[in-house]
């Protein structure tokens, strides 16, 4: 169907969208970059230093939430932040713009790892070239050259969620009830983490409880939805779903108001993403587990800053509580633990 | 006498080896044997599931089988969709603010969700036409465009804030049918009647069977091309719309890999990806035997990732089926 000239045409075309490609996103990252270096001369022990922060995925408001934790502490202690990361989470986009951001030899390094085995070899490197390095919210196997690494209490998470649930449905002992728990995938980290937290609780203190059903998204919202219709269509007589991230909440929400099932079905979600918190006063979710991302940011630019500045930290690992966020939080809290969109 | 007499075994072996005819029956057989498992399976509720889920994905199909009749390809489907409803929600998230009334209101986001859909499309008819892309490329570069934007304007979370009524909309009122799975259908009648009723369905079928003979006899292949990336555009902006009334929110994730499923569908429906083939039955059927799948595999308790392994047993089966015919054909 295509000859040789429309293969040479073709050829030229895709150069020069490539290349217009190429152009719009050395746009996007040089302007991006900009929008996310500031400095102050407020001082600090990072005065004049430059931070590099090397995040999972650009456009998830968890990040979007700990980049504001993380500019407002470098600003605080005079350094430059620069911000960076692939619009997917994944390894292997990941360690080119590690590379990158090595090559510019900044002061210090803060990296979220996307994967604990594809990411140890990049994040050595770092620590190899004397760049004080610490460790955001996942980390890679071997931490020990690490100056922290801080991060939510996912099994934390898991439990309170089991507690949510238990206290929405007035859980009595010798009762029965069911309910389904949506996962994003099988393998990610902080959905085991919150999976086994949520087991660990159930069978310890609420053993009426059944989980019936496990389900995966793969952070699609509409597979999400999927599968929390066919689950009540399946368990007419269910009584909770664990929604464990952003993704699984949104499908699980949309699903229980299409069903007529708000406040009948208790729903307890993860991660404050701010439609979800709406829902919260709408009584579609019983709860949401956030974490504090950006908490999580102020405190590793701390300890960057620290180690730059002379100084130990001693505290090798830091886990930030999670907050429940229900009907009795205050608006201001609400507020407060959003993560930005 | 004679001739009457073999006539008939021969309409019958033609019924028989009718793809759609054989769909209907794998159809059936899955309905028979996700029931057999969990009898809760032949229920309006899992029948309502399955249209939801049917709903979107049989869009972007048809506007698969278009493209595909036609000898080309449309990789972007999914994340136009994606993009489509996003735009939309945040559309009708300031038309809501603005204290417009919400049907008026949702009728306008679909009509937004649409639009983007139709730039997506001419985006692609401009890097086929103009550019020289071959069209799995083109599609390939509006795919990660679009996708990249819904992540852009969303910041990656969803995007709600409209009438509480959009939710409210798929709500099945008829059996398991609701209003959006009816607009569907309306749908479906249209593209078979495009497809195969209309001189722009046989032009279609024309440039997928031999363009050099379809030039020749003075059609323009842009102009077509053109018409086809466009109507394909226009129908996963409707997709978007779709997933927007579902979730009430115009979700960056919601079309994620839609378009390998559409193709799945329209590739079960018995359409050749050399082009020149296919019909809109044949699709519609693919693509709800992939939504049974989906919904029987919950329902029966079996891990979803299965579901991956019965789609390729499907493809598999379907194109051998389609070999085979062939093959009979040139025999006879």
């Amino acid at each position: 169907m295509f000859g040789l000239s429309n293969m040479k045409r073709s050829t030229a075309g895709l150069v020069a969208v490539a290349g217009a490609t190429s152009l719009l996103l050395a746009a996007c990252s040089s302007s991006d970059t900009t929008a996310s270096e500031s400095s102050n001369a407020a001082g600090g022990a990072c005065q004049g230093k430059t931070i590099a922060f090397v995040m999972g995925a650009v456009a998830d408001p968890f990040f979007n939430a700990m980049k504001v934790g993380a500019q407002e502490e470098a600003t605080a202690q005079g350094a430059t932040l620069v911000w960076q990361g692939d619009k997917e989470y994944s390894a292997a986009t990941q360690i080119p713009v590690l590379d990158q951001v090595l090559a510019t030899n900044p002061s210090g390094l803060v990296l979220i790892p996307t994967d604990p085995v594809a990411l140890q070899a990049g994040f050595e490197k770092a620590v190899a070239a004397g760049i004080p390095s610490a460790l955001v919210d996942t980390k890679v196997n071997d931490i020990s050259k690490a100056v922290t690494f801080i991060t939510g209490d996912n099994t934390d998470g898991g439990t309170k969620a089991a507690d949510a649930i238990a206290t929405a449905i007035g859980y009595e002992d010798g009762k029965t009830y069911k309910v389904v728990v949506g996962l994003t995938s099988k393998t990610a980290t902080t959905n085991v983490a919150r999976l086994e937290g949520f087991q660990k609780a159930i069978a310890a203190n609420y053993p009426g409880i059944t989980i019936e059903d496990i389900a995966y998204s793969e952070s699609n919202s509409a597979k999400a939805n999927t599968n929390v219709n066919n689950w009540l269509t399946k368990y007419p007589d269910l009584s909770g779903i664990f929604a464990i991230d952003g993704t699984n909440a949104t499908g699980a929400a949309a699903a229980l108001q299409a069903k007529g099932l708000t406040g009948k079905v208790a729903l307890v979600g993860y991660d404050a993403y701010p439609d979800n918190v709406k829902l919260i006063t709408d009584g579609v979710f019983t709860a949401l587990i956030a974490q504090d991302p950006a908490a999580e940011a102020k405190q590793a630019i701390q300890s960057i800053c620290t180690t730059i500045g002379g100084g130990t930290v001693t505290t090798k690992e830091v886990v930030i509580p999670n907050v429940v966020l229900d009907k009795n939080t205050s608006a201001a809290d609400l507020t407060k633990y959003t993560y930005v969109a | 006498m004679s001739v009457t007499a073999s006539a008939a075994p021969s309409k019958l072996k033609s019924f028989v080896s009718n793809q759609q005819f054989i769909l209907f029956l794998v159809l059936l057989g899955m309905i028979g044997i996700f029931t057999a498992f969990n009898r809760i399976f032949f229920s309006v509720g899992v029948a309502g599931n399955v249209l939801a889920d049917w709903g979107p994905l049989v869009l972007v199909a048809l506007a698969e089988t278009f493209v595909i009749v036609s000898g080309g390809i449309d990789l972007s489907v999914g994340s136009v969709c994606t993009l489509s409803g996003v735009v939309g929600a945040f559309a009708i998230r300031a038309l809501t603010e603005s204290g417009m009334a919400p049907y008026l209101t949702l009728f306008i986001g679909a009509l937004v969700c649409i639009g983007v859909g139709c730039i997506a499309g001419v985006i692609n008819t401009l890097l086929i036409n103009y550019a020289k892309l071959v069209p799995f490329i083109a599609t390939l570069v509006t795919l990660g465009a679009a996708a990249g934007l819904a992540l852009v304007f969303t910041g990656g979370g969803p995007i709600a804030g409209g009438p509480s009524q959009a939710i409210q909309l798929s709500v099945p009122w008829l059996g398991p049918i609701s209003t959006p799975i009816i607009i569907v259908i309306v749908i479906c009648f249209i593209c078979w009647a495009f497809l195969h009723k209309s001189r722009f369905g046989r032009h279609t079928y024309s440039l997928g069977s031999n363009p050099f003979a379809t030039r020749a006899a003075g059609i323009s292949i842009a102009k077509q091309t053109a018409k086809i990336y466009i109507l394909s555009g226009a129908l996963a902006g409707a997709a978007g719309m779709f997933f927007y009334l579902r979730l009430g929110s115009g979700a960056p994730s919601s079309g994620l890999g839609l378009e390998l499923y559409a193709i799945a569908a329209v590739v079960i429906g018995g359409a050749s990806l050399s082009g020149g083939s296919g019909r809109i039955t044949g699709t519609v059927l693919g693509a709800l035997i992939l939504t049974t799948v989906t919904s029987g595999l919950i329902i029966v308790g079996v891990d979803p990732n299965w579901k991956q392994v019965v789609v390729a047993i499907l493809i598999a089966a379907a194109v051998t089926i389609q070999g085979l015919r062939r093959s009979e054909g040139k025999a006879s």
